[in-house]
């Protein structure tokens, strides 16, 4: 097991091309870029990363992302309250995507990070393959999550009739936004090949 | 594909058909390759390499056309909003433009990169590669556009605005009389165009290509 990976043989694999080249080797004979036999710092930075979303995922839930103006009211909906609205209202399937994207991705992908990061330093019952898809998974669906903050810049373009009907952004859609950015960010520097170092070493 | 072997250390080296799998670190061997295959890490199940029959003359068709049919999205009504006698006709730069008039001028810039700007960048340079490439026209640029091509690829979200328009589409549909305009199609035409340049020029197939020209000049 453990002869059939480039780490044990003295090998690095460039990230950027994916030439297979020598361990001692700076910078990548093809393309250029540094080589790193890993991502650099992987685990520090995808959990400061983590923590950084965690905190800013508060704010995009609890300001309004939504603020709408119809002769003269203002009403200010919130991402939840916004799904709660589309719940009265009948529509069931765009709360329930509405819903999928802005809670249930975010926090979903958040939690398997710090899950896959804890499993690196103490190990699984889960076999690394398995979790290895998790990762590519999570890594995929990251920026669907955008779906809500580009929803309400339609409308808000959309619905503008002056004083009788108009649509504007909320604060909370710059928070929002930034909690996408930086999962995708975190997502992008873990390496999911600590994941199978672990095995490499166990079965030494 | 990428079967597993016991490998004598010195026959890896400058040999270009081994490679190791980005997500689990395991060697495959894609010596057996033939054009229109793909390989996946018999490890992991990642998707390493697709080699595509005539990729670049394809990557080159898609992206033109994508790069037309934005320019086309960009310059034409895109939606129209009907209600109470008042009507309102956005264009697709207007839902930057607005949150820019909104004081957000952050998310304005933000949205502008990922369903216009970064999409556009990432067309122009897979449109300028694939002619380079094709036409064996290497020069030191070359790399640090394909480095920046695929760096860029994950930062775009033209798939996810497309779906974000549908549902303020079905959102706002009951109450109010929305129209399609002539760019609504055409972003939709964008999407689909740019989605298949982007998944026809593959990572490894690229690379190796640019390494031949490489030896060659």
């Amino acid at each position: 097991m453990s002869a059939s990976t480039a780490r044990a043989l003295d090998l690095v694999s460039c990230h950027s091309c994916m030439k297979l080249t020598e361990q001692d080797l700076q910078v990548c004979p093809r393309c250029g870029s540094d080589l790193h036999p890993r991502k650099a710092d992987s685990l520090n930075r995808t959990m400061a990363l983590l923590i950084t979303s965690c905190l800013l995922y508060i704010p995009a839930n609890l300001l309004p992302i939504m603020v709408t103006e119809q002769f003269g009211r203002t009403s200010e909906n919130t991402i939840i309250s916004g799904v709660l609205v589309l719940i009265k209202n009948g529509s069931i399937p765009i709360a329930a995507i509405i819903f999928f994207a802005s809670v249930v991705i975010p926090l979903g992908k958040l939690a398997i990070l710090f899950y896959l990061c804890w499993t690196v330093k103490f190990g699984s019952k889960i076999s690394s393959r398995q979790r290895t898809l998790t990762y590519r998974v999570t890594e995929t669906v990251g920026k669907w999550s955008m779906i809500d903050v580009f929803v309400v810049a339609i409308l808000a373009a959309l619905v503008h009739l002056g004083g009788i009907l108009s649509v504007h952004p909320g604060e909370a859609g710059l928070a929002f936004a930034g909690v996408v950015v930086l999962t995708m960010l975190a997502a992008k520097s873990f390496d999911p090949r600590l994941i199978w170092d672990r095995d490499v070493l166990t079965n030494e | 594909m990428g079967s597993q072997m016991h490998i004598n250390r010195d026959d890896l080296v400058g040999r270009d058909h081994f490679i190791a799998c980005p997500s689990c670190d395991h060697l495959a061997d894609l010596s057996s390759m033939a054009e229109g295959d793909r390989a996946s890490c018999s490890h992991c199940g990642h998707l390493l390499c697709v080699l595509h029959r005539a990729g670049l003359n394809r990557v080159m068709a898609w992206s033109s056309s994508a790069l037309i049919f934005l320019l086309l999205a960009c310059s034409f009504p895109f939606l129209s909003f009907e209600s109470s006698g008042l009507k309102n006709v956005m264009t697709l730069p207007m839902t930057v433009v607005r949150l820019y008039q909104q004081d957000m001028p952050d998310l304005a810039i933000l949205i502008a990169g990922f369903i216009i700007l970064i999409p556009a960048m990432v067309l122009l340079l897979l449109f300028n590669l694939a002619t380079t490439l094709a036409y064996g026209r290497y020069n030191p640029w070359t790399n640090v556009m394909c480095r920046f091509v695929f760096q860029l690829q994950g930062w775009s979200m033209v798939e996810v605005f497309f779906i974000g328009v549908l549902i303020s589409l079905v959102k706002l549909g009951k109450t109010a009389t929305i129209v399609t305009g002539l760019s609504f199609w055409a972003y939709a035409a964008f999407s689909i165009c740019f989605i298949l340049a982007i998944t026809g020029f593959d990572r490894l197939q690229a690379w190796r290509r640019i390494g031949e020209l490489q030896e060659a000049g």
